[in-house]
């Protein structure tokens, strides 16, 4: 590990990108970024999100032309822009989601989209072989090159993937979340081929949301915010509450602002409308419990990959669980499905609004009332006037743009989608609503009309539990925090009984 | 007058199917001034009754993504297990229950194993397809089964009220019948939010598993009624009825009417519409005296165009 410390000995350095910049009309999404790896270096590449990672990588693989900026490899200047010529000099990347062919073997995978100019046309399958088992020998690597690759497990998929890169020569490995879909013993069986990877000289660039990882497997890391690289520094002398205070940054400072004014409604009015006890799911989340009454505002922060999503659609009938139980009113109650918890008065916002929430291709009208069709049966006739009464009440409570109800939610802009999901579930009146990132990827106007929703329903006597990772908003919204890390609910507070550094300290810990 | 053109031509794509119906009608009776007569009128309808009525109940199944292969060896089905019901001297009630019985246990089934299991509907109802088309020839060996001495029948496929077809009056009934479900119940709505985004619509609390499952019966259920029609018409009932080509035909009456195969948005009364527009373009060359085997590959070529022309519009 010392020896990749030695960020100084520039002549050795494998991969040096200088002052990289990325310009989209007026934001700037990479500026002056200065990237360095050495040989046999993991260097982890940390970031929230919209921080500049992505940006980062897409020049390293040639996805974007940067503005202006060079990257060299062994010295030599690499032309930008050009994916093919990245591979060719030896930059390879593990996405985060496999792209192979999975009912290919792991022998065709592995030359899959190879330059035919060594092959005269003709596929060599025994040059194949050989090349292929060298490569498995040199770097240690157990495959078997005539399985099917997707029938093979996750881990020996990203295996596969490495294989191929390894193929091609790759002298530096990007690996974009490759644990995201792992679990524990196969992060660990992974990690020990990064390890071997690293012995043989390749360099290796960690993308990782999980700081547990980047201190297990990495010697060092470059921290990004805001487009630029704040800080490069060696693991060991980094902690984890430090490395997330550098990625959340002058946040901090925005704090007190935030969160002054704002009277706080802890445990609400008294009564426990939701009790979870003992809740796990075997690989995501163990023995969660807490209580969540009405009137409060409940916000579980936590790392990306904390596990919250799949806790809250365990919750709610979704998602299954392996142990626990949910009590609604102090009623134990069994939710197989999401109808079974929306009878309960149960209401679930989840993340992805156009994956999960919404009908593209639907009007606003029918979007807003499909959780509360039923209600609008007259016997088995549809309420159409009683329709359309319903969704202009949410329409204006709202205050949705265009404020139409045939307008298709295709047509509508971020904030205005999320406003009509949001609108869906209050139409349920839920005694208690779950919302996952209720403002993921809407602007600050629109955000603030949705915390003051939820506070209104809030104050309507409503138990309001809130999934966040934006910790600026955590601040402003919850009546108490609680803090997931690693699939546990390490902690509940007051939120007048936290400074959003200590909230930064225990979501780094372990 | 090009700046206009793109401009009318939006405005008109959504009529198109109505105009192309209108353009073939106004040249098919400039040609031969028969295809006008009330009698050819009548008979164009009594013609697509049953592939109308197997393209309106199948509408949802496409609505939702997925596809029925298995309406052609259910028609058969339903009509060799009437005219068993028949045989053993149930009354006609009884003998039409049984045979659109059948038809919808196997859509029960085609739905029950997409719906619960997740297997892809296109290979399911493939497999039925053959399944269903195997137990009809198990029933009912491979000879014709004449129908003799059942008036009540008989009536179904060839009697009329007031001069139409009884048919025609089933095709009308069916179509109002799904059209209404569509427009006013919440059906029309849970079936398109299940084509637009199932995983959306399961988290909104629909029981989107058991609709699926119900939506492969009512299709199954058209078939059914079609195989009664029929064995009616023409006094025989054979497993070999509904010969391949049938959900084709079904399948084209459905996507000429605007309902993506993809899912989503559809129309049963625009499904209608394509049912027509066969039923016309078959008798207008029919009556021309087109032979069979230009009009195969002329039905094929404006099929492709129409579906082409809808894609891009």
């Amino acid at each position: 590990m010392p020896a990749a410390a030695n960020v100084n000995a520039s002549a050795a350095q494998l991969l040096d990108a200088h002052g990289l910049t990325k310009v989209y009309g007026n934001l700037v999404a990479l500026d002056h970024a200065d990237f360095r790896v050495m040989p046999g270096e993991v260097r982890a590449l940390i970031g929230s999100n919209g921080a500049g990672k992505s940006t980062l990588i897409k020049v390293l693989t040639g996805a974007i032309m940067p503005t202006s900026g060079s990257v060299t490899l062994d010295g030599a200047e690499l032309p930008l822009g050009r994916p093919e010529e990245m591979i060719r000099h030896g930059i390879g990347c593990i996405y985060q989601h496999s792209n192979m062919a999975p009912a290919l073997s792991v022998l065709d995978n592995i030359f899959l989209g190879r330059q035919p100019t060594r092959r005269f046309g003709l596929v060599d399958v025994k040059a194949q072989r050989r090349e292929a088992e060298e490569l498995l020998k040199r770097y240690c690597i157990d495959l078997d090159l005539d399985a099917t690759v997707g029938e093979l497990p996750t881990v020996k998929q990203k295996e596969v993937e490495i294989v191929k890169a390894l193929a091609l020569d790759a002298k530096v490995l990007l690996m974009d979340e490759p644990t995201g879909w792992l679990a524990a013993s196969d992060v660990r069986r992974l990690h020990d081929t990064i390890r071997l990877l690293k012995s043989r000289g390749v360099g290796i660039v960690y993308i990782s949301h999980m700081l547990d990882e980047i201190f297990t497997v990495c010697d060092t890391m470059t921290i990004m915010r805001d487009g630029r690289v704040i800080a490069e520094a060696d693991v060991a002398d980094m902690t984890r509450a430090k490395v997330i205070e550098l990625m959340v940054g002058d946040r901090l400072a925005r704090e007190s602002s935030a969160a002054a004014g704002e009277a706080r409604h802890p445990r609400g009015n008294g009564e426990i409308r939701l009790s979870v006890k003992g809740l796990s799911r075997r690989g995501m989340f163990r023995d969660v419990s807490f209580d969540l009454y009405g009137g409060e505002i409940l916000c579980i922060t936590g790392l990306i990959g904390s596990k919250r999503t799949e806790l809250m659609h365990a919750i709610f009938g979704s998602e299954p669980r392996d142990a626990g139980t949910v009590e609604i009113d102090g009623k134990p109650v069994d939710f197989r499905a999401p109808g079974d918890a929306m009878a309960c008065g149960v209401g679930f916002v989840p993340e992805d609004r156009h994956r999960d929430g919404l009908m593209l291709g639907m009007t606003v009208t029918e979007n807003l009332v499909m959780t509360t069709l039923d209600r609008f049966r007259r016997l088995f006739l549809l309420d159409r006037r009683g329709i359309e009464a319903a969704s202009r009440r949410s329409i204006d409570d709202l205050s949705v743009k265009p404020a139409d109800g045939r307008k298709l939610v295709r047509q509508l802009s971020g904030g205005n989608q999320q406003k009509v999901l949001v609108g869906k579930w209050l139409r349920l009146g839920p005694k208690v609503i779950i919302l996952d990132e209720p403002t993921v990827g809407v602007d600050v106007g629109a955000k603030a009309e949705i915390y003051s929703i939820l506070r209104a329903e809030r104050d309507r006597g409503a138990a309001v539990l809130v999934v966040s990772s934006d910790l600026e908003e955590v601040m402003t919204v919850a009546d108490r925090i609680g803090i997931m890390v690693s699939g546990r609910l390490r902690s509940i507070h007051d939120t007048t009984d936290m400074s959003m550094a200590q909230v930064v300290a225990e979501i780094g810990a372990e | 007058m090009s700046a206009l053109s793109p401009n009318i031509a939006t405005r008109l794509a959504p009529h198109a199917l109505t105009i192309a119906i209108a353009a073939f009608v106004v040249v098919f009776s400039v040609i031969e001034p028969a295809f006008l007569t009330p009698d050819n009128l009548v008979g164009i309808f009594r013609q697509v009754a049953m592939v109308g009525i197997m393209a309106t109940c199948m509408t949802f199944v496409i609505m939702t993504g997925g596809i029925d292969l298995s309406v052609g060896p259910v028609l058969a089905l339903s009509g060799v297990v009437s005219f068993f019901a028949m045989e053993a001297g149930y009354p006609l009630p009884l003998v039409l229950a049984a045979g659109l019985a059948a038809g919808v246990l196997v859509g029960l089934l085609n739905g029950a194993v997409i719906a619960f299991l997740g297997l892809p509907p296109i290979i399911v109802t493939l497999a039925m397809l053959s399944i269903v088309r195997g137990s009809a020839l198990l029933l009912g060996g491979p000879d014709l089964h004449g129908i003799r001495d059942q008036p009540g029948f008989t009536f179904i496929g060839t009697g009329s009220i007031a001069g139409i077809p009884f048919s025609i009056y089933l095709f009308v009934a069916v179509s109002l019948l799904v059209v209404f479900l569509q427009k006013m119940t919440p059906i029309g709505i849970c079936v398109a939010a299940i084509g637009e985004n199932e995983r959306a619509a399961f988290l909104s609390g629909h029981r989107t598993r058991i609709t699926k499952m119900s939506l492969y019966a009512i299709s199954a259920f058209g078939a059914a009624l079609a195989g009664i029609i029929q064995s009616s018409q023409v006094h025989t009932a054979s497993a070999t009825y509904g010969e391949f080509g049938t959900e084709l035909d079904v399948i084209a009456s459905v996507v000429l009417g605007g309902t993506s195969l993809m899912g989503g948005n559809g129309s049963v009364a625009r499904t209608v519409l394509g049912v027509m527009f066969l039923g016309i373009m078959n008798n207008g060359m029919n009556i021309l005296n087109v032979s069979i085997d230009i009009q195969l590959i002329a039905k094929g070529a404006i099929i492709a165009l129409a579906l082409a022309l809808a894609e891009r519009g």
